[in-house]
């Protein structure tokens, strides 16, 4: 029995061990498995650290390149401040020293600009005006209004508009004096076309005004003392016409009273020229009947008409009212058809004829004169002008007659134009408003 | 007093002119009375209003202008015809303002021009 134990208890043992290396077998291929697992995954650990490191890497040299771009920007903005702040200097250093005033200001009328000659004509100082409004600081004025201020010609620029200033404005400055001053203003446009505000230029004018006051009273003067003994030759020599004279004196006698009417004519010619240069021929806008107008025009310069024996055709329609300067139309028809007699031969035909061309209205003087040779009409209105085949010493000029048909014509708001051929003729035309 | 006849007085400092522009108005019956300066106009305006005072604006002693302000501020009322050489627009623009009726430029007229522009205040 007792062996009986012994075995069992040894079989028990077996039992035990056997059933110990079933475990540990069963451990063993679970380590198995594990390791396995690790190997997969430290290899793919290892693919990672090998991306990563050349990831690394690439950020290094990326790093490097944007350290280096970083270095060449920080350069080239320091480039490129200091050109600006050059240019800046320069754009300064020119705008104080343009002899003119020049002040910008935004849309809200504010002083974003004030140079130097601004300051020297006004009186107040870049301080005192930059960040003002501009009418605060400037007060400009019509001369013979001082106490209204006109600023329409910055209003106008304001809108898009270069505006000249008005003529005899004045400025008031800081010390409560007055100055002529002269100039314009103009819109000033940002990138997207739109106005951003506008820019003055004015000058003292003072100079200019005392100039041009002599002159108009040189003018004036010497005009009236030309004209005083030119009267008593004319009126002398019209009274002698009426007296009983032989065939001979009255020949004289005309030719040197005809004379007397030339020089007449001339000084009044040269006048109204200083006149209108000056601006000082403002026109006075009336409601002109055209057709009784161009009668009377048709009987000017008659005589000299009749001795050319030139024929004169005028045609208007009927009812053709305009608004214009009925002296300054009439002065130049005048010219215009005293041109066309004197240079179109006897027997030729002189037409003047008006149009109306939508809101406007055209007069044209046509002659079948000598014309104007193509090389030299580019001169024309040239002050003294005078074409080279005008070889008739009767037929005198000077070349001021033209010159002061194209200036009277824009007073009135008018263009001269002219088409003409040598030896066939020339036509005329003035376009004015209606 | 009864007026006979029309009555024009020339106030011009060429006596010269006064003469030729009396010799017009003579010839149409027109009575004449010449003056040769500003002051004696203003005298001959006091004697009698005529019926057109041709005024020429340069003269010694007083002028055209002196005459028309003096005969504004005196309330002396007869039409006034400017027969001067002086011809810019200042000057014909200060004349307006006394409403004067005409502006004659002599150089630019013959002596026989001033009847036909000048009858109508006759009439």
């Amino acid at each position: 029995m007792s062996k009986k134990t012994t075995i069992s208890a040894s079989d028990n043992m077996a039992l035990k061990l056997k059933f110990l290396a079933k475990e540990k077998e069963a451990v063993r291929r679970k380590l198995v498995v594990t390791a396995k697992k690790l190997a997969i995954k430290a290899k793919a650990l290892a693919v990672t650290a090998k991306e990563k490191e050349s990831v690394r890497r690439r950020l290094v040299v990326t790093a490097k390149k944007l350290a280096m771009l970083y270095q060449t920007l920080e350069r080239k903005v320091i480039d490129r401040t200091q050109d600006l702040e050059q240019a800046k200097a320069k754009d300064e250093a020119i705008l104080s020293s343009i002899g003119d005033g020049v002040f910008a200001i935004d849309t809200k009328g504010t002083l974003i600009l004030f140079n130097a000659a601004a300051s020297g004509i006004s009186g107040y100082s870049k301080r005192e005006a930059s960040g003002k409004p501009f009418h605060k600081v400037l007060r400009f004025m019509m001369e013979d209004k001082p106490n209204v201020a006109s600023h329409d010609f910055i209003e106008q620029a304001l809108k898009g508009k270069k505006a000249k200033m008005a003529n005899h404005t004045i400025l008031l400055r800081k010390d409560g004096t007055t100055v002529p001053v002269d100039d314009a203003a103009t819109p000033i446009f940002g990138p997207d076309k739109k106005i951003i505000g506008a820019v003055v230029v004015f000058r003292d004018v003072s100079k200019e005004c005392a100039v041009d006051r002599a002159k108009t009273e040189f003018v004036s003067l010497a005009s009236h003392q030309l004209r005083s003994p030119l009267t008593s030759i004319r009126w002398i020599l019209s009274t002698l016409k009426r007296e009983k004279l032989t065939e001979e004196q009255r020949t004289m006698v005309s030719t040197a009273h005809e004379a007397s009417i030339g020089m007449a004519a001339m000084i009044k010619k040269m006048l109204m020229i200083s006149y209108v240069e000056e601006g000082g021929v403002a026109p006075e806008i009336v409601q002109v009947d055209l057709p009784r107008l161009l009668d009377k025009v048709s009987l000017l310069h008659d005589s000299h008409r009749q001795k050319k024996g030139v024929e004169l055709t005028v045609q208007c329609p009927e009812d053709l009212h305009v608004r214009t300067d009925e002296q300054l139309l009439i002065e130049i028809l005048s010219n215009l058809l005293s041109n066309a007699y004197k240079y179109t031969p006897k027997g030729g035909k002189v037409s003047v004829c008006a149009t109306k061309e939508g809101e406007k209205i055209r007069i044209a003087v046509s002659d079948t004169g000598c014309g104007i040779p193509f090389a030299e009409q580019r001169k024309i209105p040239g002050k003294f002008f005078r074409a080279s085949n005008i070889t008739s010493p009767a037929e005198s000029g000077t070349g001021i007659g033209l010159y002061m048909v194209y200036n009277i014509a824009r007073l009135i708001g008018g263009t001269i134009s002219f088409v003409s051929q040598e030896n066939k003729g020339t036509t005329f035309s003035l376009l004015f408003p209606s | 007093m009864i007026k006979q006849s029309k009555q024009v007085l020339i106030a011009e400092d060429d006596t010269f002119l006064t003469n030729i522009m009396g010799k017009v108005f003579k010839q149409h019956g027109i009575r004449v009375v010449l003056v040769n300066n500003g002051q004696e106009a203003l005298e001959a305006l006091k004697r009698e209003v005529p019926d057109v005072l041709l005024l020429d604006l340069l003269m010694p002693v007083l002028d055209g202008f002196g005459v028309m302000k003096a005969m504004k501020e005196k309330h002396v009322q007869c039409p006034i015809v400017v027969v001067s050489n002086v011809g810019d627009k200042v000057t014909r623009d200060k004349c307006k303002a006394f409403h004067v009726k005409a502006y004659l430029v002599k150089s630019d007229m013959d002596d026989d021009a001033l009847w036909p522009a000048i009858e109508k205040y006759l009439k």
